[in-house]
């Protein structure tokens, strides 16, 4: 069951590649991106990363669980 | 046969009676085209219509503004008792995409400070990971007793999958994570 659900699921370099390729599209330099951010701001992001994630994961992990069930 | 000419000539002449013998051939092709574009959405709309069964849900999902997304749902239940319709899940799932897109914008928002570049990003991401999705579903209940129905859109929690990883790559490039 669970199996079939991360079939769909997209390898993360195939990401990674792709959003590389958007930003050297429009010129943009992960590098020179950096330093637009403070650190504040940095450590807000980080943290609303995580929260999203933990939030993905428990979607998932309960459709996975009523699917089991039935 | 016979009966197929006498209809073609039936519309003609009605063609004829309108424009006059001048516009005898260039109406058909105008005609042609007419009729394609009313077809095309009666035939979505009664493929959609409420009215078939005794009791009806029906469903309407959201568009977002970068993903094109669309999400009906009908399901009939018709001659049947005791039957329970979950659709929570599709609901949790659209808000958490929302949720997503909002924190890849408002990363790449922070993050890229020329405002053309930043929206050329954006919509580009998006565009990139689902062109357009619609998903249709209809079920149908009959003469059933005690059942439980639960759908859940499985383009939705792929989309899901996707928009967090797209935002854990951008997070990672930009040196957050």
């Amino acid at each position: 069951m669970s199996e079939s659900s991360k079939k769909v699921n997209m390898p993360d370099k195939l990401v990674e590649v792709m959003v590389d390729s958007v930003f050297r599209k429009n010129g943009i330099k992960p590098e020179e991106v950096k330093n637009n951010l403070s650190e504040k701001q940095r450590e807000m992001l980080k943290e609303m990363v995580a929260d999203l994630k933990q939030q993905v994961e428990e979607f998932q992990q309960k459709r996975n669980e009523s699917k089991t069930e039935e | 046969m016979s009966v197929y000419r006498s209809k073609t000539e039936g519309t003609n002449r009605f063609h004829e009676d309108l424009y006059g013998d001048d516009y005898a051939c260039q109406p058909k092709e105008t005609d042609c085209d007419t009729n394609n574009y009313q077809s095309a959405p009666a035939y979505f709309e009664n493929s959609f219509s409420p009215n078939f069964g005794e009791a009806s849900v029906v469903q309407d999902g959201d568009e977002y503004s970068y993903m094109e997304q669309e999400s009906a749902e009908v399901i009939w239940v018709k001659e049947s008792c005791n039957i329970t319709v979950n659709s929570t899940d599709t609901q949790i799932s659209a808000s958490l995409q929302a949720a997503l897109q909002l924190a890849i914008s408002i990363v790449i928002r922070l993050s890229i400070a020329d405002s053309a570049d930043e929206e050329a990003v954006e919509q580009e991401l998006m565009q990139t990971i689902s062109s357009s999705q619609v998903n249709k579903q209809k079920i149908f209940i009959y003469n059933t007793k005690d059942a439980t129905v639960t759908t859940t859109d499985t383009d939705i929690s792929v989309n899901i999958q996707l928009l967090l990883q797209i935002l854990i790559a951008l997070v990672i490039m930009i040196d957050i994570l």
